[in-house]
């Protein structure tokens, strides 16, 4: 499995590959990977440890939307299952990069319908891409500031789409494979742009069958599937348990041949334990991390005092000394994952509040800000985080610990996905709250997101133009050495203004039964989820 | 004639017995039932752990030592620790008073509200008695603990909201058994006698209904506590009780223990165990108390 770190490279080699990348994916489609002759028929049966708050992609942001209605779409590009990050196509069979890198041109196959039989032309594509670059009042769209290179989208014939820029930019093409930027048919959206909340037509591998809330959700195969001899499954199912060793236990059982997203070392040592050489065990890094949001703009966390005795307060290498077994939770890092190219070294790191490596002085610092913002004895805070088990609640169990050393007394209240979004994301509505970010690579445009002005993935509600002004920045630098220390920047402004409470970087443990073929696990739960290539060897 | 009547007066004022003890009452409750005893015992265990947790917990519930996860019992460790390195015996000593508190709350609240429910019930009578009653009808169609997984789904996962969860459907049965007792007692003649003299409502319900009903009241009370304890720890261990990290029964029970019950089988075995007892000792204690109030079930 390939999961190196990306490289930003030049615009110019970027274009010069596009075309070959481009006829690749004509192709990828029709690669079966693995020796085996791929076997047809059969259901995937898969666990899931969250309902979807919506079925709308363009709208959400949690693995429990994209998971079960991947299979169901199609996207202009796609990070290719195979060979992990390069982007190849899905709708797009070839494309060109202008030698400005102003204007993207894309090609659309021909003969793809939707499942409601209606063709996919470039209207469609164009009207997707609106809604998520332009979203009409009411209509929220999470991804938008990673497009914010993009003037307009175009459509000039059934065939064609063009995308033109306000300036290069390096993340552009990668982010057009974004998993959760479906093509939706424009004749739905503009009779109502929130209408695939509730409703799914799409034009991928299988077409929608069931979806009981919080139990169940089957989609079936789509015999007009624009790649003539996929999918070789008959469907799949997905089954909703907020419990891990519910999820495990069904794997265990057979009930369940896959849990995409993970399991913890231990369920996976039990498992493999029980069933030997009958399932596989797939491990890779996570582009995903666990943090505490801190809700900047009620008190006590408008004084950076408190911020920073909160982020003190946490001992991160304990936590990932303890975490790794019970959760996969792992790796110390600030905003992009370390190891990449983007990251702060651990040396620059280190001087930032929380990431000492003295755990008592760090402490000891805390008490001596609380005291002097007033809090000489601590206070109570509401922890607020999502009723999923692995690793949200594990992480804030850690983080309550840690910080009743420091006199602050956490009431832990996990909440039902949706409310949590509601309250985290659309409300404010918390004081702390756990939560994570991550995306299907690691892209800087993507990662830093969460830390601009009315960016919906700002939670924690600040607003700093100086971080603004580098975000933007950064999104324009083409050299990846000059780009490298606008990102750098923008991480140190937000760790010295403890805006943000940074924890660890996950890993990624997917075990499942071996009769599951030709499925690899990417750094990311949100990648290779359309499942076309995927086949069982047997029932 | 008039002296042989004189003296069966005597003779019966002199038979009177004096009122008994508290400590008279209990040794003969012990002599009578002594599992009803064993039950108490149980019960004063778990207040005395509950109330003196903080004393005799060895170590802090919601800490844990990071280099000790899951350690065997030990000398140090008697009931070994958890997934956080925390001290099993020192959780399950503070879950005591999680239990204690939400079987005791729930069933007061539940119990109380039955109470009067099913004495307003039966006093009025007509459209009153008739929409309460269907009203209970209703609450009575859910089993109890599915009529409390809904309530707790709605409010969400909060040792308060347990509370509100298991009481509610216990009010619907202890309004019916003590409407059924108030119904018998309205038709006595002192109450008729009362009434005549011109007492008001609220001095009949309050002075010589209630009273003649705390009997029944008083053993579903008990009987209550130990379903509410067990529903408590099954609202935990359904994710639907107190969060993590309190230290709660039935979330010790759930939590990461289906998860390590393998590798350290103690993290599930000792909340498990307590739970047992603890809802043993109160069905123990509460039956006894039944025979002893229940005058049907007097020898």
């Amino acid at each position: 499995m390939a999961t190196g770190t990306r490289r930003q490279r030049p615009l110019y080699t970027v274009a010069a590959l596009a075309f070959f990348i481009g006829l690749l994916g004509l192709t990828a489609g029709a690669a079966v990977h693995g020796a085996d002759t791929p076997r047809r028929g059969g259901v995937l049966l898969a666990a899931i440890g969250a309902d979807a708050p919506s079925l709308d992609p363009h709208q959400e942001q949690t693995f429990a939307t994209l998971q079960p209605v991947s299979p169901l779409y199609s996207t202009l590009l796609q990070i290719d299952p195979y060979n992990y990050p390069n982007v190849i196509g899905d709708v797009a069979s070839e494309w060109k990069i202008a030698p400005d890198g102003l204007q993207y041109t894309f090609q659309i196959r021909p003969g793809i319908r939707f499942h409601d039989g209606s063709p996919l032309t470039s209207a469609d594509v164009k009207a997707s891409y609106d809604k998520i670059l332009f979203p009409p009042e009411g209509v929220r769209s999470i991804r938008k500031h990673h497009y914010s290179s993009v003037a307009s989208v175009e459509a000039p014939d059934p065939s064609t789409v063009v995308f033109k820029l306000k300036f290069p930019s390096a993340s552009l093409l990668v982010n057009l494979a974004s998993p959760w930027n479906v093509i939706f048919p424009k004749k739905y959206l503009d009779r109502d742009p929130n209408y695939f909340k509730n409703n799914v037509v799409g034009s991928g591998p299988f077409k929608f069958k069931s979806y009981t809330r919080g139990s169940t959700f089957e989609g079936e195969r789509n015999p007009d599937y624009f790649i003539k001899d996929r999918p070789y499954l008959n469907g799949y199912k997905f089954f909703v348990s907020t419990e891990t060793s519910v999820r495990a236990a069904a794997i265990r059982s057979g009930r369940a041949h896959i849990e995409f997203r993970d399991l913890p070392l231990s369920e996976v040592e039990a498992i493999t334990k029980n069933l030997g050489d009958k399932v596989v065990v797939q491990q890779t890094p996570f582009v995903i991390h666990f943090d505490v949001a801190i809700n900047n703009t009620v008190k006590p966390f408008t004084d950076i005092r408190v911020r920073k005795a909160l982020n003190l307060g946490i001992d991160r290498y304990t936590a990932g000394r303890v975490l790794y077994g019970l959760t996969g939770l792992r790796d110390v890092g600030a905003f992009t994952r370390p190891t990449t190219e983007w990251a702060m070294s651990p040396a620059e790191l280190e001087k930032y509040p929380g990431f000492g490596r003295n755990a008592e002085k760090n402490r000891a610092e805390a008490r001596q800000l609380l005291g002097e913002a007033g809090y000489p004895n601590g206070f109570k805070v509401v922890l607020k985080n999502r009723n999923v088990k692995l690793p949200y609640q594990d992480w804030a169990v850690f983080v309550i610990q840690e910080w009743r050393k420091i006199g602050i007394e956490a009431e832990h209240r996990p909440l039902e996905t949706a409310a949590w979004y509601a309250d985290g994301r659309d409300q404010g509505n918390f004081e702390v709250v756990v939560f994570p970010t991550g995306h299907f690579v690691d892209d800087p445009d993507a990662l830093l997101a969460p830390f601009i002005t009315g960016s919906s993935q700002n939670w924690a509600r600040f607003s700093n133009p100086a971080i603004d002004d580098l975000y933007a920045r950064q999104a324009r630098t083409l050299d990846p050495g000059e780009r490298r220390k606008l990102v750098i920047e923008l991480q140190k402004i937000v760790l010295e203004n403890a805006y943000h409470i940074p924890g660890l970087w996950w890993s990624r443990n997917v075990v499942h039964w071996a009769k599951v073929k030709n499925w690899i696990a990417p750094p990311s739960h949100f990648t290779n989820q359309k499942l076309q290539d995927v086949w069982l060897s047997e029932d | 004639m008039a002296t042989s009547i004189e003296l069966a007066h005597a003779s019966a004022s002199a038979t009177l017995a004096p009122k008994p003890s508290v400590t008279e009452v209990v040794a003969r409750f012990v002599r009578t039932k002594p599992l009803g005893a064993a039950g108490g015992v149980i019960i004063l265990g778990m207040l005395f752990l509950a109330v003196f947790a903080q004393m005799l917990a060895p170590y802090d519930p919601y800490v844990g030592d990071y280099g000790l996860q899951f350690s065997r019992p030990s000398a140090e460790h008697w009931f070994g620790t958890d997934e956080f390195g925390r001290d099993v015996m020192s959780r399950i000593m503070y879950g005591a008073r999680i239990a204690l508190f939400v079987g005791f709350t729930a069933s007061l609240i539940g119990c109380t509200i039955g109470a009067l429910l099913g004495v307003i019930s039966a006093y009025w009578g007509g459209r009153v008695d008739l929409l309460l009653e269907r009203l209970m009808d209703i609450l009575l169609a859910f089993p109890q603990l599915i009529l409390a997984l809904a309530i707790a789904s709605i409010l969400g996962p909060a040792v308060q909201n347990v509370v509100i969860a298991i009481s509610i459907p216990v009010i619907p049965r202890v309004a019916r058994v003590v409407r059924s007792a108030a119904l018998s007692v309205k038709e006595n003649v002192y109450v008729e006698a009362v009434q005549a003299l011109g007492a008001t409502r609220r001095r009949v319900i309050l002075q010589h209904i209630i009273p003649n009903v705390a009997a029944p009241y008083i053993i579903m009370l008990t009987a209550q506590l130990g379903a509410a304890i067990l529903a408590e720890a099954a609202l935990s261990y359904l994710g639907l009780g107190a969060a993590e990290p309190t230290p709660s029964w039935g979330l010790m029970l759930s939590g990461s223990a289906p998860s390590y019950a393998e590798k350290a089988p103690w993290i599930a075995l000792f909340p498990g165990i307590a739970i047992s007892l603890g809802v043993f000792g109160f069905n123990l204690f509460g039956d006894s108390l039944r025979d002893a109030l229940d005058p049907k079930l007097k020898g």
